[in-house]
């Protein structure tokens, strides 16, 4: 089992074995008086399929819309593929696919092939289009207008739109959002390919299922900062944690150290709280080992919980690395968090 | 880390995924020219093809053209000098212009950002300016069609005769000092949503237009209304065509005056884009 809170000697370099696609540096960014990212921290590696996964207002967006430089953060530096996100957005080398807000992020009024078509026109290296076509899998589409095509239609040509320039990094910020099942398979199985030829692949999602079956790394933002980073199947585990409360005479640190399937404590006063990865078997070694508890409490810790909790009531700020073997990282399926 | 299969490209071969034997490769100043064209024949595609557009921009002034164009009006000149026929004819040029202008850029490109689409195309390789330049090129060509249109009913309907050196003088010059309009409704795309464009559009163009001289000659308004005509674009882009016809001289004020609502109008613009960008909504 994976070790929660200490990074491993060697987790970095392990992490980050290609030379780097993106990167953020001390990045902080406020709208008004609200802070979107707070000194954020981040190496993406060029071939690298990263999901961000978070809350609402957890900075995902502002994360794609700095890498793209709609806006500027305030402080920190950011590098997309060696040079200013700007510089690599004129240089044709970046595709987005954003959220779209109200509309669907098409033009209305024409043909699905005018607005590709127009797309490709606009880069000097775009992709062929019959492998944007086949790749998006648009080709049924070509001739539809824009405005009458479903939201699953419209989110494909919306991909075939974010690849038309052949870029080498791709922005998805939740594609998934307005499609049913059956399209968002279809929708990853495209992306998956894409990011297989070597590109390096970001996107946003609030869907831990979708970040651990796609994504080779995922990390977790939470106001701003990255609160967990690794691969889908550590966060996993990390789901799997629960989180105890009792109160207790005479808490002993050392031996709470030592029960099963704790991964952290607290102890506050006569208060104790555990986070444990097998909350049954903590129960029967606390009860084995005579521990006089009383008042206790069991919560399940979603994601959030899991790592928001672990900043929270006087300890660290604390990573989560990437320590888990590569064996149970894709395919297997995760539940929705939030 | 993974259990999929990645072949990284090295360092120095990064862009080795990219499609370099794509015969559509272009070099040198065409490849800086070449994607606006196809953004410029793209808008104008759209705009051409929306019926309901081009329904309004060429129906109101047409319309009101005959409509104010009756019998009782045989003998009535404005200014003195200028026929009713031929001052009507300069005046629903102008309010042709500042529909196609207002509608072209305010209500599409309203709608157009809400959608997102804008957005999108301010992540392709092109220029921030080059989306606003292009909206205003697309109005310019969409208002030159209808100021000739309405020139053609003039002549054909209203029996305005010129010569042709004038025609064409006049066609220029009310094409030219068009800018302003075109500004104007990319100005109000940028500035209000969808839903608010369509009241705020219709609301300009007739307040333009009627402060502006179009219905009703500015020298026959009360003093107070004619201090307020004098501001409106319309009312100069009118002297300058009625001078031309006539062949007066060009007044540089009225030319000024248009420029500082092109200058003033790019300026907010720009404004209005990097309040946006520092919001993280651009």
């Amino acid at each position: 089992m994976s070790s929660l809170a200490v990074p491993l000697p060697g987790a970095e370099a392990h992490l980050h074995p290609r030379p780097s696609a993106l990167s953020f540096q001390g990045v902080t960014h406020r709208y008004g008086s609200r802070v979107a990212l707070d000194g954020l921290d981040l190496e993406v590696a060029q071939g690298e399929v990263l999901a961000l996964l978070g809350p609402n207002g957890a900075g995902k967006s502002t994360t794609i819309s700095a890498l793209l430089g709609l806006i500027r953060p305030q402080e920190g530096r950011i590098e997309v593929l060696g040079s200013d996100p700007r510089r690599s957005v004129a240089d044709g080398r970046v595709g987005a696919m954003l959220q779209s807000g109200s509309g669907i992020g098409l033009p209305p009024g024409v043909r699905v092939d005018e607005a590709l078509g127009l797309v490709r026109r606009l880069y000097r290296r775009p992709a062929p289009h019959h492998q944007i076509v086949e790749r998006a899998d648009i080709g049924a589409l070509l001739r539809r207008r824009t405005d009458r095509l479903s939201g699953g239609q419209a989110q494909r040509v919306r991909f075939a739109i974010a690849i038309a320039g052949d870029p080498e990094v791709v922005f998805l910020d939740e594609p998934t959002s307005a499609m049913d099942v059956e399209s968002r398979q279809g929708f990853w199985r495209m992306m998956r390919d894409f990011g297989n030829e070597g590109r390096t692949v970001l996107f946003a999602t609030h869907h831990l299922a979708e970040a651990d079956e796609i994504a080779d790394r995922v990390v977790v933002l939470n106001r701003g900062r990255v609160v967990a980073d690794g691969p889908g199947a550590t966060l996993k585990a990390a789901v799997a944690t629960r989180r105890l409360r009792f109160v207790t005479d005479r808490p002993d640190p050392s031996e709470l150290s030592e029960i099963d399937g704790v991964t952290e404590f607290n102890v506050c006063g006569t208060g104790v709280l555990i986070d444990s990865l097998d909350a049954d078997a903590t129960i029967r070694d606390l009860v084995r080992r005579g521990v006089p508890f009383r008042d206790l409490e069991i919560t399940g810790a979603g994601l959030e919980q899991a790592f928001v909790a672990l900043t929270g009531c006087g300890t660290a700020d604390r990573v989560l690395k990437a320590v888990t073997p590569p064996s149970a990282s894709v395919g297997t399926v995760g539940r929705d968090v939030w | 880390m993974t259990n999929v299969t990645v072949v990284p490209p090295s360092q120095s071969d990064h862009r080795s995924v990219r499609n370099t034997d794509d015969p559509t490769r272009r070099d040198g100043l065409r490849s800086r020219l070449t994607p606006l064209l196809s953004f410029c024949r793209f808008e104008v595609g759209r705009l051409l093809r929306s019926w309901k557009f081009l329904a309004i921009t060429v129906g109101f002034p047409v319309i009101f053209y005959i409509l104010f164009l009756g019998d009782h009006t045989a003998g009535k000149v404005v200014d003195g000098t200028v026929p009713w026929r031929v001052y009507l004819m300069v005046s629903m040029c102008s309010f042709g212009a500042l529909v196609a202008a207002l509608n072209a850029g305010g209500t599409r490109l309203s709608m157009e950002r809400a959608s997102g689409w804008a957005r999108q195309l301010r992540i392709t390789p092109i220029p921030a300016w080059s989306y606003v330049a292009t909206k205003v090129v697309a109005s310019m060509l969409m208002v030159l069609p209808v100021i000739i249109l309405v020139e053609a009913v003039g002549a054909g309907f209203g029996g305005v005769r010129l010569a042709p050196t004038t025609w064409m003088g006049l066609t220029v010059l009310l094409w030219a000092t068009s800018l302003p309009f075109a500004v104007l409704g990319v100005f109000i795309g940028f500035l209000v949503t969808p839903e608010a464009a369509f009241p705020v559009v219709t609301g300009l163009m007739f307040v333009l237009g009627y402060f502006g001289g179009l219905f009703n000659p500015v020298d026959q308004m009360p003093g107070s209304l004619q201090f307020i005509a004098h501001l409106m674009p319309n009312y100069h882009q009118v002297s300058l065509a009625l001078a031309s016809v006539d062949g007066h001289t060009l007044a540089l004020s009225h030319w000024l005056i248009l420029a500082g609502y092109v200058v003033v109008l790019g300026l907010a613009i720009a404004w209005k884009h990097r309040l946006e960008e520092a919001r993280g909504l651009a």
